[in-house]
């Protein structure tokens, strides 16, 4: 054992290198017989031609590299500069504000209903009491199921900390 | 003291990790699209029917040998210069 370990440590570079450069030619051996073998085996169960197909059809769907356009060849950018007209208050908005425009104005989506509480909330400092209770009635629409949520976290924690300090005990 | 390299090069999977990698850097170079586009050529001239893989390996291998990029090369080799450091001392 210790006769090996000495003549290999007294190898020099050049060998090493000649070994590496050996196993670096097998390895690549292999690849080129790998795919060789695939490569056959495609041929002879019929699979190998199977992605190629006539010139016109492959110079129909080439892929389009130009300015503006995407690989297919249609326009990306089309609407970036069309307006729309708001159905709800008739108003001229740019087409990409145009969804966010909508849920405001129509007071749908998730933020709409917040700002319009927080709106009537800020109202409701300034209104009669009659009004009031119109809005909070709205108000306590949306919070009822933030309120269930909180409620029933509330309780869980609760629960908890009981379960806790009776376990303690 | 080559086989013993390579007996250890195998029982340690080094062998298998460096094919696999290997693989991969050929797929991504392009490599391989180059060959399958030389077997084509070969097929055609020899026939479909009548090709076999001697034909393939004849005409393939050396293509591919001479083929194989500098920075593929240079990639492996750093690495089995690694493992002949770390196991041959």
């Amino acid at each position: 054992m210790k006769m090996e370990e000495v003549s290999m440590s007294s190898l020099d570079n050049s060998k090493l290198e000649a070994l590496a450069q050996d196993i670096l030619s097998d390895l690549v051996e292999d690849a080129c017989l790998g795919l060789c073998f695939e490569v056959h085996r495609a041929v002879k169960q019929g699979y190998f031609f199977l992605d190629d197909t006539d010139q016109e059809s492959m110079r129909d769907f080439e892929i389009v590299d130009q300015p503006g356009l995407d690989v297919f060849g249609q326009v990306y950018n089309q609407w970036k500069n069309k307006e729309c007209v708001c159905p709800n208050c008739s108003r001229s908005i740019a087409a990409s504000r145009f969804a966010p425009h909508l849920e405001k104005c129509l007071g749908m989506g998730r933020n709409s209903s917040r700002i319009a509480n927080r709106r009537i909330v800020t109202g409701n400092n300034n209104n009669k009491s009659e009004s009031d209770q119109e809005d909070n009635d709205d108000v306590n629409d949306n919070d009822w199921s933030y309120g269930a949520e909180k409620k029933a976290k509330k309780r869980k924690s609760d629960k908890v900390l009981s379960l806790q300090s009776s376990c303690i005990n | 003291m080559k086989a013993a390299v390579n007996q250890k090069l195998t029982e340690m999977g080094e062998r298998d990790r460096l094919k696999e990698l290997l693989r991969a850097k050929l797929t991504e170079c392009g490599w391989k699209d180059q060959m399958k586009a030389h077997c084509k050529e070969v097929i055609k001239q020899k026939g479909l029917e009548h090709v076999t893989v001697e034909d393939l390996v004849v005409e393939i291998t050396p293509k591919g040998r001479a083929l194989v990029p500098d920075s593929v090369k240079k990639e492996l080799l750093h690495r089995i210069r690694a493992f002949l450091a770390q196991h041959t001392k």
